[in-house]
């Protein structure tokens, strides 16, 4: 490929797509063969599974990996705690952070500098479990829902990101507006909020994606309040006994070992699970895609 | 436009979720706060109460219209707010006993014995409880805390009452395919010179076979490590072996050695997994349900799934039979009676509201009608009963009980497990469990299997192995506690981290080398803090002599 | 507004971004009553902070403690840096903490260098359906749990018709199949190239959503110029996304000792424990596993001031360097 650089030869643009085609191509195949090998262990029957030699495509079908997920009752309600608790936080996240970031791209504002040192030192170190877990009990938030939200609302890594891209937005956009008289909100909320559309949608993804998949936050500080369960806790509690029964020897004891039909593994009950909760999120990404493209934030500015 | 109508969209959509939640929320508060008024009075021993409980493996919340637990309720006015371990224990632990936020009832730990989580149960069970009372008599002295000498935990099993039937084996021992023995003319290997002979011999007509067996994964090391104890006439003490009452480690002893310097000839002779100390679990399951292992040595229950596995694909010839090794002259140890599941089990926390009810209601499901119910089920739904009495199922029945989804709604297993159980026999002869009932396990054994067992004249897989006579006093040694923190404890742990690194470095060095490898890994061994981990033990195990000896 | 203004702004832009934007603003009424706004945007959020991730640091204490979550924080036994001397002093400690490093700068290497390739190959797809596809696809790997991922790595490098010794066969770049995962010397490599398949699609999106603050017209005035693709990637592309990348440099360079555990722990084993063991399996086994909470607080802290000490230098050398920077 190196030699192509150099050359201005007309061929070079069919021989660059076919070669780039072909490796996006590789790119695929790596990235969604663990996906599918998933899927099909997730639609295969566990025992079978486990004898190896399921990759893309199930051999014993069975729908039994689904029934284990979807037996308890309690997942429909932790599906709603779990889809709440991302929204909230990814609009309020989204909205919060971005202010901030305005803020901090703003070169006179004079608390620039220590509220961003004030964030980014944050990325650096955690004051520990139990720490924690007694601020959240003493500010009342333990088994409330609001605990999904408060703790991780801005995080400084998403700020850094926003203020990079505020501040390699054109500045005399602001500055005309500043002219005009605007204040500083109005300035954020009309002027550079759109602009920063392709960020946005960025940070909105992280923030969803990791809303989304968290279930530490409920077993630390909501494990006891069922109504509060979300859907990654729920997975991973039906995950653990999965593997419990396998693996206690007590409850083995008894256990008669000459039985003969379609089981769950814990491998198998795992392919489920990973396939049922990465499902939705999965869609966020080609959604916000649409905001993704070159140029977009100017155009609109030019309106 | 278009843009104002999205945003207000949003922004309604988050206002109907949030008030949403707040309902959803307050009557769930509402649900518990109505529990908790209930319980104020401990009068009335059926009034309507919920008890927050902690159980500290992970398990799987029963259907709300679970018949065993309504049946509960009808009868005893009690329902679970069930809380299952999900994550790690010792970060919940940790949290847990630092904010001091206990539910109920809570699942036997040291940690939370130390923490003072738990209320002295004696008095209570003197007072309320005439059945546990008469079920723990046997063992009384056994269930006190080493320190203080109350009783915080009442254990979950190893209580026998009536006769006791071994019929599966779920122990440690060498494990041989059926195929295999069958083919060699049931051969009983009784050394390991005639077990790796039987493999070597196999191998050779078959060579796309695996010989031997092995892993070392995570906290699975059983399989490596715990061999030379019972080669050597040592049942399972976890990591160290006791003679005369005196535990010391063996890891870095000659009965180690010879084991592991004969697993590095038969690695030599390419009987050994190249990839069993790479390979993870699945892995190791994989190759078992393949059916492609000859043998090796773990607990039986450790590669179940595997065995589950073959048996449904219908390869009962690739299932195992366990036989026990030994070096000459030492005597067979490999079966034991399984010992009192100390610090396992329900304690009464401290933020218990009412612990009197609580006890009462513990006691009520230790009648012998409760235990059936719990451990059977119900008569005519999930067991039939003969004319002589006795209990069996049915192979519908039988296939419900596997049956994960049906055990959901229709058993209380994951809350019984760490209730008093009685385990052996009922008064009326039945056994306590389907399990351990004689009748249930020839009618479920495939022809296959009868036909190996009857060639080798038993009647069970446990057969195979000698019954165990009395439990030493204080065994077993492993369920001595190594307090957090201690020397006792960081030895223990660096032992097993020398284990896990040198044994496959030893076994997989050429036969010349291993000496010295051999050295090397006892010389690590030596420059821990051994002693501090054998006195605890020892400690430990006089302590258990002076005070469980007497009844 | 129109495009000139754009255009003449993005011009002028090389040496604008040269000038330090600090601009000496004293504290006094008539600035805080100027700057109200700002303000009110940014300093609620940062009393926020504070409550949420200043206040618990009181928590540091229990490293100078030997931390038993029963007794309440005052009860407690002080041992001074007793915490810190066992971390140190263990022989494990050093070796542990030169696979942290390793593997992490492999993982920062290869993850940089992967993430901004694909981002620039991508950009070059003219297909808009086909790109989006790619980009989707090639995040799939990140809503894998680690148990998953090195489950499939494992059975990939397996000797046992692992796929990766098969096509090495195939292709007789080998003549018999290697062990890959009982070699220590393979495992930090394997460790990298498993975060580039598992992360390489996520890391991209935030260059992507760089690439979008690029001015068209740069492209349009370099093809008028008669650039060619790899120019226009090297002079307008590059430059463009450098400032996001130094960034994500920065703060990267900061989690050098966090190399995680859960992809070591499970594709590690006895044979490759030497070059598999990081400092955040240590405290695993050493600190909360056996209760010691005061063990893995104080293993933070050390973690914390080499992180802070390497961050400011390598903000104050992009500073010096005129380059976007943190501070």
């Amino acid at each position: 490929m190196k030699t192509e650089v150099k050359s201005q030869f007309r061929l070079e643009p069919v021989v660059f797509h076919t070669l780039n085609t072909l490796f996006m191509l590789i790119v695929v195949i790596v990235t969604l063969y663990p996906f599918l090998h998933t899927m099909a262990i997730s639609f295969n029957d566990g025992s079978d599974s486990l004898k190896g030699g399921v990759y893309v495509w199930p051999h014993t079908w069975t729908l039994q990996n689904y029934k284990a997920v979807f037996v308890s009752g309690t997942i429909y309600h932790a599906a709603f705690i779990s889809v709440s608790r991302t929204v909230i936080s990814t609009v309020l996240g989204v909205f919060l952070t971005t202010m901030l970031a305005y803020t901090l791209a703003q070169p006179h504002y004079i608390f620039r500098k220590k509220i961003s040192m004030l964030f980014i030192l944050t990325m650096y170190f955690n004051a520990g479990l139990i720490p924690n877990y007694f601020l959240i009990k003493d500010l009342g938030l333990r088994n409330s829902f609001w605990v999904y939200i408060l703790p991780g609302l801005v995080s400084a890594f998403n700020l850094i990101v926003i203020r990079t891209y505020i501040r390699s937005l054109p500045g005399s956009l602001v500055e005309s507006a500043k002219i005009d008289g605007a204040g500083d909100f109005r300035i954020f909320w009309r002027i550079v909020f759109p602009l920063c559309t392709p960020v946005l949608a960025t940070i909105a993804l992280f923030i969803a994606v990791g809303s989304w998949n968290s279930w530490f936050d409920t077993f630390l500080y909501a494990s006891s309040e069922q109504n509060l369960s979300s859907l990654q806790y729920e997975m991973m509690k039906l995950l653990g006994s999965t593997m419990s029964t396998n693996n206690d020897p007590s409850m083995m004891a008894g256990a008669n070992t000459n039985q003969t039909q379609a089981m769950v593994t814990p491998a198998s009950i795992q392919a489920a699970i990973t396939i049922v909760t990465a499902m939705p999120i999965l869609f966020v990404y080609p959604f916000l895609q649409r905001y993704f493209v070159v140029g977009l934030n100017l155009g609109s500015v030019k309106e | 436009m278009r843009k104002k109508v999205k945003r207000s969209l949003i922004v309604l959509c988050i206002g109907m979720i949030s008030t949403a939640l707040l309902l959803s929320g307050c009557s769930g508060s509402g649900k518990t706060s109505g529990g908790g008024s209930a319980a104020e009075s401990s009068g009335d021993d059926t009034k309507p109460i919920t008890l927050s409980v902690f159980m500290d493996a992970p398990g799987q919340q029963p259907t709300a219209d679970n018949k065993i637990y309504k049946l509960i309720k009808e009868k005893t006015g009690v329902s679970l707010n069930m809380e299952f371990l999900v994550g790690d224990l010792q970060q919940k632990l940790g949290v847990m006993i630092a904010g001091g936020d206990y539910p109920d009832l809570i699942s036997g730990n040291d940690k939370l014995i130390n923490a003072g989580a738990y209320i002295p149960l004696e008095d209570l069970i003197e007072k309320y409880a005439p059945n546990l009372k008469k079920h723990y008599a046997e063992v009384w002295n056994q269930m006190k805390d080493p320190k203080d000498g109350h009783i915080y935990v009442l254990p979950s099993y190893g209580v026998y009452t009536g006769s006791v039937h071994d019929t599966t084996y779920q122990g440690p021992g060498f494990y041989l395919q059926k195929d295999v023995l069958k083919e060699m003319g049931y051969p009983t290997p009784k050394t390991l010179e005639e077990y790796f002979d039987i493999i070597a011999k196999y191998k050779a007509k078959h060579p796309d076979m695996i010989g031997f067996e092995t892993l070392n994964f995570d906290w699975r090391v059983f399989p490596l490590q715990n061999a030379p104890e019972h080669l050597s006439g040592h049942p399972n003490d976890g990591g160290v072996i006791v003679d005369n009452n005196k535990a010391q480690i063996f890891a870095d002893k000659d009965i180690a050695k010879t084991y592991y310097k004969k697993l590095n000839e038969v690695n030599a002779q390419g009987l050994l997994d190249k990839e069993a100390f790479v390979q993870n679990y699945d892995q190791y399951l994989a190759k078992i349900a393949s059916g492609r292992v000859i043998g090796m040595f773990d607990q039986h229950w450790n590669f179940q799934d595997g065995e589950n596995s073959l048996i449904s694909q219908g390869k009962i010839g690739s299932t195992y039979v366990g036989f026990p090794l030994m070096y000459p002259g030492a005597k067979e140890y490999y079966r034991d009676r399984g010992g009192l599941n100390l610090n396992r089990g329900f304690g009464i926390s401290v933020k218990a509201k009412d612990p009197v009810r609580i006890i009462k209601f513990m006691d009520a499901l230790m009648t012998e009608d409760w235990q059936k119910t719990l451990q059977w089920g119900i008569k005519g739904e999930d067991y039939e009963v003969k004319e002589d009495g006795t209990f069996y199922r049915t192979p519908e029945q039988r296939k419900n009980a596997d049956n994960n989804t049906w055990k959901l709604a229709n058993k209380a297993d994951s809350f019984f497990g760490y209730m008093p159980k009685m385990q052996g026999s009922y008064s009326d002869g039945n056994a306590t469990d389907p399990g351990t009932q004689p009748q249930e396990f020839y009618d479920s054994l495939k022809p296959y299997d009868q036909e190996i067992l009857k060639a080798y004249n038993h009647k069970t897989w446990a057969e195979f192995f000698k019954e165990p006579g009395p439990n030493p006093v204080y065994f077993p040694a492993y369920t001595i506690i190594l307090e957090d923190g201690s020397a006792a404890q960081l030895a223990s742990t660096k032992l097993n981290d020398l284990s896990v690194k040198y044994l496959p470095k030893a076994i997989m060095a050429s036969p010349s080398e291993f000496d010295s490898v051999w050295q090397d890994y006892v010389n690590q061994i030596h420059k821990l803090d051994i002693k501090a981990y054998e006195d605890r033990m020892n400690e430990q195990i006089q302590w258990r002599i002076e005070n469980w000896s007497s009844k | 507004m129109s495009e000139i203004v754009l255009t003449g702004e993005v011009k002028s832009k090389k040496k604008k971004k040269r000038v330090d934007p600090e601009i000496g603003v004293s504290l006094s009424w008539k600035t805080l009553k100027a700057q109200k706004q700002l303000i009110f945007m940014s300093v609620p959020i940062a009393i926020y902070l504070i409550i949420f991730s200043y206040v618990p640091v009181w928590g540091w204490l229990m490293a100078f403690q030997n931390y038993r979550p029963a007794l309440s924080f005052w009860k407690q036994d002080w041992v001074g840096l007793q915490q810190f001397r066992f971390l140190f002093q263990d022989d494990a400690f050093l070796g542990v903490l030169r696979n942290t490093i390793a593997m992490s700068f492999i993982n920062l290497v290869l993850g940089f260098v992967t993430a901004i390739a694909l981002a620039l190959l991508l950009n070059e797809i003219k297909v808009r359906f086909f790109k989006r596809t790619v980009q989707t696809i090639s995040y799939l790997p990140h809503f894998l749990s680690w148990v998953i991922a090195a489950g499939i790595v494992a059975t990939s490098l397996s000797v046992d018709d692992g796929i990766v010794n098969t096509v090495l066969m195939k292709l007789h770049l080998i003549d018999q199949p290697v062990m890959w995962l009982s070699k220590g010397h393979y495992f930090w490599g394997i460790v990298g190239l498993s975060n580039v398949w598992k992360e390489v699609g996520w890391n991209t999106i935030i260059y992507l959503a760089a690439i979008t603050s690029i001015d068209p017209s740069l492209y349009e005035a370099a093809s008028i110029d008669g650039a060619g693709r790899f120019h226009k990637m090297r002079y307008v592309t590059l430059p463009g996304i450098k400032s996001t990348f130094i960034i994500l440099l920065i703060m990267n360079i900061g989690h050098i000792l966090d190399a995680g555990f859960e992809v070591q722990y499970l594709l590690g084993n006895g044979l490759v424990v030497d070059w598999s063991q990081t400092i955040d399996i240590f405290v695993l086994k050493y600190g909360i596993s056996m209760g010691n909470y005061s063990l893995a607080t104080a293993a933070g802290i050390f973690k914390t001031i080499v992180s802070v000490i390497l961050v400011f230098i390598a903000n104050s050398i992009a500073k010096r360097l005129g380059e976007e920077r943190l501070v």
